[in-house]
């Protein structure tokens, strides 16, 4: 049984979290995405106006192979539905490769479903790739729904370039 | 036709809640709306808003048919992108139908878009439903790139007693 702890991220943790977020990207096949850097995690996080919550994952140091210690993150923010209210919108969500299988991924989701409830979230949403079926199946045997698939939701985004375009007609 | 477009106040709460019914029942999920005016406006007029808004608003002479001058609406927040930082998420563009073709969906786009770039946002995200070919057209001409068809990613949800149960569960290991 892996000993581990889950707490705050601190700002001193940014620069482990901009570590596994480009895991995680590099899982995603879209590691070059990242132009993120640890000045603007530190800002955007730590600042008067924090725009995301993060939690890391922590080993004792006898249980990490590589150096550190932070070996999982999920990050995380509130957003709003016109319809039901307060939302917990899980942003990234991700645990070293060699220290999977142990419970730390069940128990974040916990933790998440834990403040989402404290926070007066009516529900936790977010998104997922549809080839990964790992994941997908991780959510889905605790009961999450595919609103893509049951409601016919689609995912759109328009980029920088388009922005300026349409903010200057 | 003459229309302005401004933030909104915690008055224009009553009419703000109207018309995301009004937007609900276009999307065939009336009875999904839960929220009240007065939950608007803990939730967006208090000290830690959830959301921003912007209505717009036409002459006394142009008013509805049920006498509303406030015919339209966009309801946005801030999201964070581990990629790339700070983004804004347009939940909600709705205009009252008989206001349509007059460039005032146009209008509050343009208006979201100048916002997410005084915020130095590098993207403007949203969803609209698979069958709303009208939207989806509409925002496909602004150079919306479907995300769902072009990287397949798809939403997923928690809620009501399935995240009661995430809450509650024993996690093994811990």
């Amino acid at each position: 049984m892996a000993r581990f702890i889950l707490r705050k991220a601190e700002p001193k943790d940014v620069s482990d979290i901009l570590r596994l977020i480009k895991e995680l990207a590099k899982f995603e096949e879209m590691e070059e995405k990242v132009i993120l850097t640890e000045k603007d995690l530190l800002e955007d996080g730590f600042g008067d106006h924090p725009f995301y919550h993060c939690l890391v994952a922590e080993v004792p140091e006898d249980q990490c192979s590589e150096g550190s210690t932070v070996i999982g993150f999920a990050m995380y923010y509130f957003t709003y539905d016109p319809w039901i209210g307060k939302l917990l919108y899980l942003e990234d969500f991700f645990v070293m490769h060699q220290y999977r299988g142990l419970g730390i991924g069940s128990h974040i989701l916990k933790v998440l479903s834990e403040t989402a409830v404290k926070t007066r979230c009516s529900s936790m949403h977010f998104i997922v790739a549809e080839n990964n079926s790992k994941s997908i199946e991780f959510y889905k045997r605790r009961g999450a729904a595919d609103l893509s698939s049951e409601e016919g939701w689609r995912l759109f985004e328009i980029d920088k370039k388009d922005l300026l375009k349409m903010s200057s007609q | 036709m003459d229309f302005t477009v401004r933030a909104a106040t915690k008055e224009d709460c009553k009419d703000i809640w109207r018309m995301i019914t009004e937007l609900a029942v276009y999307e065939k999920m009336a009875d999904q709306v839960k929220i009240s005016p007065e939950d608007l406006e803990r939730d967006g007029f208090g000290q830690n808003p959830l959301f921003e808004c912007l209505v717009v608003e036409v002459p006394e002479e142009q008013k509805s048919t049920d006498g509303f001058i406030v015919v339209g609406y966009a309801l946005y927040f801030y999201t964070y992108s581990t990629w790339t930082g700070v983004c804004v998420h347009l939940e909600d563009l709705y205009v009252m139908p008989h206001f349509r073709g007059n460039g005032i969906g146009k209008s509050l786009l343009s208006k979201v878009a100048q916002i997410a770039k005084q915020k130095q946002c590098a993207r403007l995200q949203l969803c609209a439903l698979e069958w709303n070919t009208p939207s989806r057209d509409f925002y496909a001409y602004k150079g919306a790139q479907d995300l769902t068809a072009t990287e397949g990613w798809h939403m997923l949800r928690f809620d009501g007693h399935t995240l009661d149960s995430l809450a509650q569960e024993d996690a093994k290991g811990s």
